[in-house]
């Protein structure tokens, strides 16, 4: 295997946490690395070796994860649209189990909104310096702290003060 | 001056310079409030650290499979395409557009990887022995991306080449190209990637397949056999 084979295995561990993080469950997360390992895979080209992996695929698979959650909201604005149109009340009875049965982190970091929660999984979860996440996330660092505090506040708030 | 949240997070996660961080310490030493803030954010980090594991990627992980032998890994959950009965004249005007393809790359390539016999397309010179030599997966001007055999029991490929894209299926003795698609997409660079076959081409081999793809090794022992 070449290089970028090798370093891209390497870091799957990585992605898939990093996924997860982002995503609402474990199915939706294991779509978001198959996505991003074929976007990288088609753009192998644009990688540069000896720079790092991780922040190539951590800023891919972010840019998938938007995509698919801006067309995820749509749907579920069709949906919820439908439903109020034809009288019909949104049962959370669903919702409220899968919040149950996932853990609390899990539920609180979906509850954020997403420029929050991709700050957060970045430095938090993926242990990123700001000046790193920042990089991965295109925006200014003070935008990248604000956002850091904001998320980590409501995470706090909701989670406890011992966390 | 008190530190407000953000400078104090920067504290917990050691992204202030010596500097201020010493000025956070002072502050922390005189206020327990602010110190149970820095503690409620390194206990955040420490939580989601527990939340979310990174788990080593299990023996046998089809991602890291795939990633490993892009071309000749079955594609993530195959799609599965309904054998739909087409009106006739639309399998008419797909050949017509196939011969189009193809006779413009005839054309182009006057020596080329294309020819004709009894008004089908056949594949020629360096792309006839490409297709008999070549496994998937290997790098080179003409790259096969899939072989399967086809519901009629012939060998099929799934190529690229550089003036154009298909499936050819083993007669007895040459490669008929079932599908054309003339390679445009601007440039070798971007376009030739391992795995990246024109997305129509993979779904109209997956409605061409009987079982699975061939395996390498299965692919090794057919180029040995001549496609038979």
């Amino acid at each position: 295997m070449a290089a970028f084979e090798n370093e891209l295995v390497a870091v799957l561990p990585r992605l898939r946490r990093f996924a997860r993080s982002l995503s609402r469950d474990a199915a939706d997360a294991e779509d978001l690395c198959q996505v991003a390992v074929e976007k990288a895979l088609k753009a192998r080209d644009q990688w540069q070796p000896g720079t790092r992996m991780d922040s190539w695929m951590y800023r891919i698979m972010r840019n998938a994860w938007i995509d698919t959650a801006r067309a995820r909201r749509r749907a579920a604005q069709t949906f919820v649209a439908e439903a109020a149109g034809a009288g019909v009340g949104i049962d959370g009875a669903q919702d409220i189990a899968r919040h149950v049965a996932r853990g609390e982190v899990d539920a609180a970091m979906q509850r954020l909104p997403d420029e929050q929660r991709e700050a957060v999984a970045l430095v938090l979860v993926e242990g990123l310096a700001y000046k790193e996440a920042a990089m991965v996330l295109d925006i200014p660092m003070g935008t990248l702290t604000s956002r850091l505090v904001r998320g980590r506040q409501a995470l706090i708030a909701q989670l406890g003060e011992a966390a | 001056m008190t530190p407000d949240d953000a400078t104090l997070m920067a504290y917990a996660d050691g992204e202030l310079d010596p500097l201020a961080a010493k000025r956070v310490e002072q502050a922390l030493a005189a206020d327990p409030a602010l110190a149970r803030t820095v503690e409620a954010h390194r206990a955040l980090r420490a939580r989601m650290a527990v939340a979310y594991p990174a788990a080593p990627t299990p023996a046998g992980d089809p991602l890291a499979a795939r990633i490993a032998a892009p071309a000749t890994v079955v594609p993530f959950t195959p799609r599965v395409v309904p054998r739909t009965t087409r009106p006739r004249w639309r399998q008419v005007a797909a050949m017509a557009a196939c011969l189009v393809v193809g006779v413009a790359v005839g054309t182009q390539w006057q020596s080329g990887p294309v020819t004709a016999k009894h008004g089908a397309l056949i594949a020629a010179g360096p792309l006839a022995r490409a297709l008999d030599t070549r496994l998937a997966a290997t790098t080179g001007e003409t790259r096969m991306l899939l072989s399967f055999r086809g519901r009629d029991g012939r060998p099929c490929r799934v190529f690229a080449a550089p003036a154009v894209d298909g499936i050819a299926c083993h007669n007895a003795d040459d490669w008929s190209l079932v599908r054309t698609r003339s390679a445009a997409g601007g440039g070798r660079g971007a376009y030739r990637q391992a795995g990246s076959a024109d997305a129509t081409l993979m779904a109209e081999a997956q409605e061409m397949i009987a079982g699975e793809p061939l395996s390498r090794e299965q692919e090794a022992a057919a180029v040995v056999q001549g496609w038979r």
